[in-house]
């Protein structure tokens, strides 16, 4: 490169012709796979990777931005066990469980359930197959704000159709009874994430052979039998990836919960990614929010590993 | 006789289920569209008649007014230059690197590629919350806080390897033979690459960035922990704090909210079916 720099802007044409032969013979050697590689590697481990041993890093130390006095040391399992004994540390833990089983359990009955009926390829269904896939496209602030509209206590489309139909006899204040806000939020987030699993789940279903359902119907196999013996265990691999998908991206990414109530009322929708979050984001301790972060990425993917295996081991 | 009857009774159970079936298609298609139409009606409504005692349904009198607002009276339209400027970076930086990354472990088989297939998930699984903090550090380190260039690389954390598993399965739907056919006329690796694969890749590509565009697009958290001032502050940050500063009116929150969408569906509308098959091919494959 740098020789060929040496032969000066007059030459351009040629040495632009030198650069793309050049490069032909690069691509000609035995390495040139791991060249094709490499810039994805040094992005990666530049924006994810070192910040993430750093993070690792930064849990065993001291930081607080509005703390300076406070230094920067090594102050080993401080932030660990001061979460042991942090009883919201707890809460959002639960919480978590709550949310991520709820919307994971929730997300797949809807998005199984939408590609089963859409898999009988009846009259419009290739469009409606389309339209349901919109709330998985469309951004959480947004989401969550149309949610918000609609929950209004004093004016949401959501409480006036209930009253109307006779189910609440007068307007209810959804996000602000600790009672329902864990429960509404979660209604939000299966609406926004069920079109994943119905994405995922009907080209599932569109690749399992027909001859397999002939097969089990000439065996005599009603409906529910066919489900059973067939289409389940074809799924299974399917099911089995977007349910770790989904938790790590439940688990991870408080973003909605945020919109909708910010952890509150109290701290009944507090979750653990938004517990750490706010930690770094409204009083700066960025040692203790990078702790809680490590723990939830342990318990991310101690579940992962278990899952995966279990699924398994339980096929064969 | 009896084979006849069975037959009739199963069509009419079968039509009554297919009936059944397009009524739960029904409500489920409803579900996942009602509040976006609901947003938009909310937004078409003068604000005398978003705030009644008796709700309306369908507008009474159509205005543009909401539009009008937050398009004028705020700082919306900097907001929406800032994200797209910082989306067309995220996807620049995407397509450049990810398609050379996702060619090869398409393309060849080496030490090391199925670990390195197993990596770009992994990174996956790191929360966005441990990453943002050293990323914020860092970035205040380099001058990169509060920086379009600074969120559109924060971004490629999670798109990167997205990019990467997409593109990866639109590579492998192109045969083999052709580039075979290219090297034995002659062309280099990379020529056979470049000439001969890739413009046969675009429509895929073209869905691959989109999918991407959309997730910059849309991002919320990284930018409302890395960008604090209007220079490169996102909307979906922006509208967040109008929200809660500002008591933003219900017609310009659901203005804004249906101004910010429209890029995303009209895309989406556009390129849904290559980006279909993007998403489920590794899915269905295996």
């Amino acid at each position: 490169m740098t020789y060929e720099v040496a032969h000066g802007p007059a030459k351009t044409p040629r040495r632009a012709r030198g650069v793309l032969a050049r490069l032909a013979d690069v691509s000609e050697t035995r390495f040139w796979a791991y060249y094709l590689l490499l810039p994805s590697l040094v992005v990666i481990l530049a924006v994810v990777l070192y910040p993430t041993l750093w993070g690792i890093g930064l849990s065993f130390r001291e930081m607080r931005l509005n703390r300076l006095d406070l230094g920067t040391g090594f102050v080993g399992l401080k932030h660990y066990r001061a979460m042991i004994e942090d009883p919201v540390f707890w809460l959002a833990l639960r919480n978590t469980v709550v949310w991520t089983v709820g919307a994971a359990v929730g997300e797949l009955a809807l998005g199984l359930a939408a590609a089963l009926l859409l898999n009988r390829e009846l009259p419009g269904f290739r469009a409606a197959s389309v339209l349901i896939l919109l709330p998985w496209f469309l951004p959480n602030v947004v989401a969550g704000h149309m949610w918000a509209l609609m929950l209004d206590p004093r004016l949401g489309v959501i409480n006036d159709m209930l009253v109307r139909v006779g189910v609440l006899n007068v307007y209810k204040a959804w996000f602000a009874d600790p009672d329902t806000a864990l429960a509404s939020a979660l209604v939000v987030e299966v609406w926004h994430g069920f079109p994943f699993f119905a994405l995922l789940l009907l080209a599932g279903l569109k690749a399992i052979p027909n001859d397999l359902y002939e097969a089990a119907a000439i065996d005599g196999a009603g409906a529910v039998k066919q489900f059973r013996y067939v289409t389940w265990p074809q799924l299974r691999t399917i099911v089995v990836a977007a349910v770790v998908l989904r938790v790590i991206s439940l688990v991870n990414s408080p973003d909605i919960i945020l919109i909708l109530t910010g952890g509150g009322p109290g701290r009944s929708t507090l979750l653990l990614s938004l517990h750490a979050f706010l930690k770094v984001n409204k009083e700066f301790n960025f040692g203790y929010g990078s702790a809680i972060a490590v723990v939830l990425f342990v318990l991310l993917m101690g579940f992962s590993y278990l899952y995966v295996r279990l699924s398994n081991v339980m096929r064969d | 006789m009896v084979h006849r009857r069975y037959l009739r009774t199963m069509s009419g159970r079968k039509r009554v289920g297919d009936v059944l079936a397009m009524a739960a298609v029904a409500l489920i298609v409803l579900f996942a569209v009602f509040p976006i139409v609901w947003a938009f009606l909310i937004s078409l409504k003068p604000e005398e008649d978003i705030v009644t005692a008796t709700l309306t349904y369908i507008p009474r009198r159509v205005t543009f007014e909401n539009y009008v607002a937050i398009w004028t009276r705020s700082n919306f339209p900097t907001l929406i230059s800032n994200s797209a400027v910082v989306t067309l970076m995220t996807v620049a930086i995407c397509t450049v690197i990810g398609t050379l990354a996702s060619y090869a472990v398409a393309r060849y088989r080496f030490v090391g590629r199925r670990e390195m297939m197993m990596f770009y998930l992994v990174v996956r699984m790191f929360p966005a919350v441990m990453i943002i903090i050293p990323l914020f550090i860092l970035m205040r380190g380099l001058g990169l806080l509060d920086s379009r260039l600074g969120l559109a690389l924060a971004y490629t954390t999670f798109l990167l390897p997205v990019f990467i598993w997409m593109m990866k399965g639109f590579f492998e739907a192109v045969p083999n033979d052709l580039e075979d056919a290219a090297r034995i006329d002659g062309a280099s690796r990379i020529g056979a690459m470049v000439r001969v694969v890739l413009p046969l890749v675009v429509g895929g590509l073209v869905a691959t960035a989109v999918f991407v565009a959309i997730g910059a697009w849309n991002e919320f958290l990284f930018a409302l922990m890395l960008t604090t001032s209007t220079g490169s502050r996102t909307w979906p940050v922006g509208l967040q704090l109008m929200v809660g500063e500002f008591q933003l009116p219900w017609g310009s929150l659901a203005a804004g909210g249906i101004i910010s969408i429209l890029p995303v569906m009209v895309l989406f509308a556009l390129m849904q079916r290559a980006m279909v098959r993007g998403l489920t091919a590794g899915a269905v494959k295996s």
